[in-house]
């Protein structure tokens, strides 16, 4: 019954072949054993609970923002009726849907909202004139309400177009593309609205005064270039397990790397414009965030941050023989993950609350956290991931994508 | 599968719609689109069009003798509306000159083959545009024999530009992206100029074309290496599309005046531009389609697509407005929350809601495939879309100008018959350079519109014959 586009093809490996789920694994359990081990061992020495759900908040971020970039994906290539990307949808597809560990993991943030949010404090909104003017947005009942419909949306988007391509499978119906395409649109919509209050919400409420209009596009931005890089990663770790050897090329390497750039550009973009533009104005209400991101230490990762996370990947990842090479590619990709993570790091932690300026502090909970958080979403997406063929098979566009190849 | 059979705008996925519709094949095509250049008289709605923008743009050349023989104080500006129309002015047009290298560049990086039937024209357009825009600084320093002053040069009074002054930054932003987009646009000309030149009938003709196309002789080197610039030249000509318009939100958002400060400028005044550029092809082409016989290549479809580029970049600027809207309440800076209620309900608010209708309403419509689908009716919500981004930059402009920190100093701002004339003189200059581009260059890139055909398939001749290959 299947329909392949290029009889050569037929004898490659599309599916994992493992019949355990999320939690039968053992990556789930032991991801579920070092966050349960990291929150008890903190919540039992009351003055490290704090610093755990800021590790917790880092690591939680960073996942969130790559199943939000997969989500991301799926839509943008329904809506530009994307031939290309055919065969990495359904990888884009399975990672968006662990967006329901995203949901459940967000527990612990709204029970310790008050160790990670001033505003979640009414001994410190009392005294603040300025957190009072915010209460209509910054309290507790409405955050949890907000985070409901993010959560709504986000995950009934990501399962509306799973479940629809793996309908695809089996029909084979191109009515189906029809529906999704139409989606798209909509779902853009909602989305760029919902990541946009959601950083604010997350993020920029850390520091309950400070405000960017541009915070939005820029947490949209590093999600989006790190998600590329994430996928360049996946694409040529199962190509060693030889899956997908034959329906993703080289081609498709080479244009997730062409992406990846592109949006390290724009993120640079993007933190370019919004530290200039308040650097230059200088106006006190807006400083004080990247002043506490320039004192002792802070001041090293800043520059870190504006090397490592834009001219490294982009001096390297320029070069069309390094996008096309899957060791390199697959360097190049770590590092931008790396980047991103170290962006959220430098975003969450210099907090004047979270205490010493000039600081940087690390701690085993950041390792511990990230360790957990990766465990539990590799059992997520490996279990999303097993459940049917690894590309959408019966897509009316899978022939597109299998002839691709870039001009010149 | 016969192309007449097909509805172009046909959402089906189980196949692309072509690029080139009717019976064309290479030699039609080229017969075709020389063919409006190479008649001798072109048709009577391009001389009724030409009068009356040349008109138009006469009136500028005459209102411009008597600003430089009066001095500014003929516009509207005063204190504290320094900035009145001519900045507006330089503002939109600098947006408008967004499209045709977005076109040429970035959907040629996104390997948007629909791009060809249109890009030579957008692009021509944004040159025009970016003309119209380089007037309105130059004339707005007051000593209009001293723009040169803008330029850093070693000079022996020892005096230089200020560098830290985002209005020099334009000067560079700006001249750069003129530059590259007329080198852009001049080299993906030169085949079919050369084909112009192959084709002419008369001496003069011949010798025009033939100093135009450079030499140009379509040998597979030559090919080479014209493919090897257009990369180039795209990769180089991307960032500018995003720089130039950055740059030019920067001459607000570096300063401190509410509504003007803002972090989300840069990426929102590309995207504006984006907007009201596609909205301004659209303007364009649609007309010229009809009048030059271009329906084959400039198809439904292609307009059905910009429209929905103009949807897309209509719903940035709709978030933006919001998310400004939003952070201002959320700042908690009383002088922030009050320049966003004064635009809205202020003595602009008329301004105000002209914009919002235009830009973020109107646009909302093509969501509805039949209104994309209904040329006139899209060349009018085009129109309106180009309204409603002029009124934009003259909300930004002067509505936080005019409505500073010390209401002392508050005054409204009116601008006077020659502010008038000289925006309506502007689209006359415009409407001229395009007409003149119309008539006497290709309007459509003749070789690249023939690679998107499926005879420019190598195979295309085997298969046609049943050979397997």
């Amino acid at each position: 019954m299947e329909q392949l586009a290029n009889p050569d093809q037929r004898e490659e490996k599309r599916n994992l072949d493992d019949g355990r789920t999320w939690f039968s694994t053992p990556a789930a359990w032991v991801g579920l054993i070092l966050l349960g081990g990291g929150g008890a061992v903190a919540f039992f020495s009351e003055d490290r609970l704090q610093r755990f759900l800021q590790s917790y908040l880092f690591a939680y971020t960073f996942f969130l923002t790559l199943a939000l970039g997969a989500l991301f994906f799926v839509l943008i290539s329904h809506l530009t009726r994307a031939g290309w990307s055919v065969t990495l949808r359904r990888l884009a597809e399975d990672l968006a849907v662990c967006l329901w560990l995203s949901a459940l993991l967000f527990v612990p943030i709204i029970l310790g909202l008050g160790h990670l949010y001033e505003w979640a404090r009414p001994e410190i909104v009392a005294n603040d004139a300025l957190l009072q003017e915010k209460e209509a947005y910054l309290n507790v009942p409405f955050f949890i309400l907000r985070w409901v419909f993010y959560f709504t949306v986000w995950i009934g988007l990501a399962h509306y177009f799973y479940r629809l391509s793996g309908q695809q499978d089996e029909t084979g119906d191109p009515a189906l593309t029809l529906r999704m395409e139409r989606l798209s649109a909509p779902g853009m919509l909602l989305f760029s609205l919902t990541i946009t209050f959601a950083s604010f919400d997350l993020l920029m409420s850390l520091d309950a005064h400070w405000f960017s209009t541009i915070f939005g596009v820029y947490f949209f931005s590093g999600m989006v270039a790190s998600f590329f890089a994430l996928l360049a990663l996946l694409v040529i770790v199962i190509q060693r397990f030889g899956i997908l050897e034959q329906s993703v090329t080289v081609e498709h390497l080479h244009d997730l790397g062409k992406l990846t750039f592109g949006f390290i550009v724009f993120w640079a973009y993007i933190a370019f414009s919004q530290y200039m533009l308040i650097w230059y104005a200088n106006l006190p209400e807006e400083t004080g965030w990247y002043e506490r991101r320039q004192e002792g230490a802070w001041m090293w990762a800043s520059l870190v941050l504006l090397v490592g996370h834009f001219f490294v990947p982009f001096l390297f990842l320029m070069s069309k023989h390094i996008k096309r090479r899957k060791g390199l590619l697959a360097a190049g990709a770590c590092w931008v993950l790396l980047m991103h993570a170290f962006d959220l790091y430098w975003i969450i932690m210099p907090q004047k609350h979270f205490g010493e300026a000039g600081r940087i502090p690390f701690h085993p909970f950041d390792v511990v956290c990230m360790a957990g958080f990766a465990l539990l979403f590799f059992a997520a997406g490996r279990d999303a991931m097993r459940r049917r063929c690894l590309i959408p098979q019966r897509d009316p566009r899978l022939a597109e994508a299998l002839a691709f190849e870039n001009e010149s | 599968m016969s192309v007449e059979a097909f509805n172009v705008t046909s959402d089906d996925p189980t196949r692309r719609a072509p690029l080139v519709l009717g019976d064309h094949d290479f030699e039609s095509i080229t017969d075709t689109v020389c063919g409006v250049v190479e008649k001798p008289k072109p048709p009577v709605a391009w001389y009724i069009a030409f009068t009356i923008s040349s008109l138009f743009a006469l009136l500028f050349f005459v209102l411009l003798a008597y600003l430089f023989g009066v001095g500014i104080g003929v516009w509207g500006v005063q204190n504290p509306v320094g900035w009145g129309f001519a900045i507006v002015n330089f503002v939109f047009w600098v947006g408008i000159g967004h499209a045709g290298t977005l076109i040429s560049a970035i959907l040629f990086l996104f390997r948007q083959k629909w791009r060809t039937g249109i890009n030579r024209a957008a692009e021509a357009m944004t040159i025009f545009a970016v003309i119209c825009a380089l007037i309105f600084p130059a004339i707005h320093i007051g000593r209009w024999w001293m723009p040169y002053y803008m330029i850093p040069y070693p000079n022996q009074m020892g005096m230089w530009p200020n560098f830290r002054s985002p209005l020099l930054w334009d000067v560079f932003a700006v001249g750069t992206y003129f530059t590259v987009s007329l080198v852009f646009w001049y080299m993906g000309m030169i085949p079919d100029l050369a084909s112009l030149r192959d084709r002419a009938q008369t001496r003069t003709r011949q010798v025009i074309y033939g100093i135009l196309a450079v030499g140009w002789r379509g040998s597979q080197r030559h090919w080479h290496r014209y493919e090897r610039a257009y990369l180039l030249l795209a990769a180089l000509a991307t960032p500018l599309v995003l720089s130039v318009h950055s740059v030019v939100s920067m001459d607000f958002a570096v300063s401190i005046l509410p509504g003007w400060h803002t972090t989300i400028f840069p990426p929102y005044f590309v995207a504006g531009a984006i907007f009201s550029g596609f909205a301004m092809v659209a303007t364009l082409l649609i007309p010229a389609r009809q009048w030059f016989g271009l329906k084959d290549f400039i198809t439904l479809r292609h307009l059905e697509n910009m429209a929905k580029i103009i949807l897309a970049t209509g719903s940035i600027v709709g978030y933006a407005y919001s998310v400004e809207f939003f952070m201002a309440w959320y700042s908690g800076s009383a002088i922030e929350q009050f320049t966003f209620l004064n635009r809205s309900l202020g003595p602009y608010m008329w301004a105000y809601w002209i914009m919002v209708f235009c830009n973020v309403v109107v646009p909302q419509a093509f969501w509805i495939k039949r209104i994309r689908c209904n040329v006139w009716l899209m060349w009018c919500l085009c129109i309106l879309v180009n309204v409603g981004m002029w009124f934009e930059r003259f909300v930004i402009v002067v509505s936080s100008l005019a409505n500073d920190f010390l209401p002392s100093s508050w005054d409204y701002y009116t601008p006077t018959f020659v502010d008038l004339g000289m925006l309506a003189g502007s689209f006359g200059i415009f409407f001229s350079l395009f007409l003149l581009f119309c008539r006497y260059l290709p309007m459509i890139a003749i070789a690249e519109v023939k690679r998107t055909m499926p005879q420019a398939d190598p195979h295309y001749h085997s298969a046609a014959i049943g050979v397997e290959d």
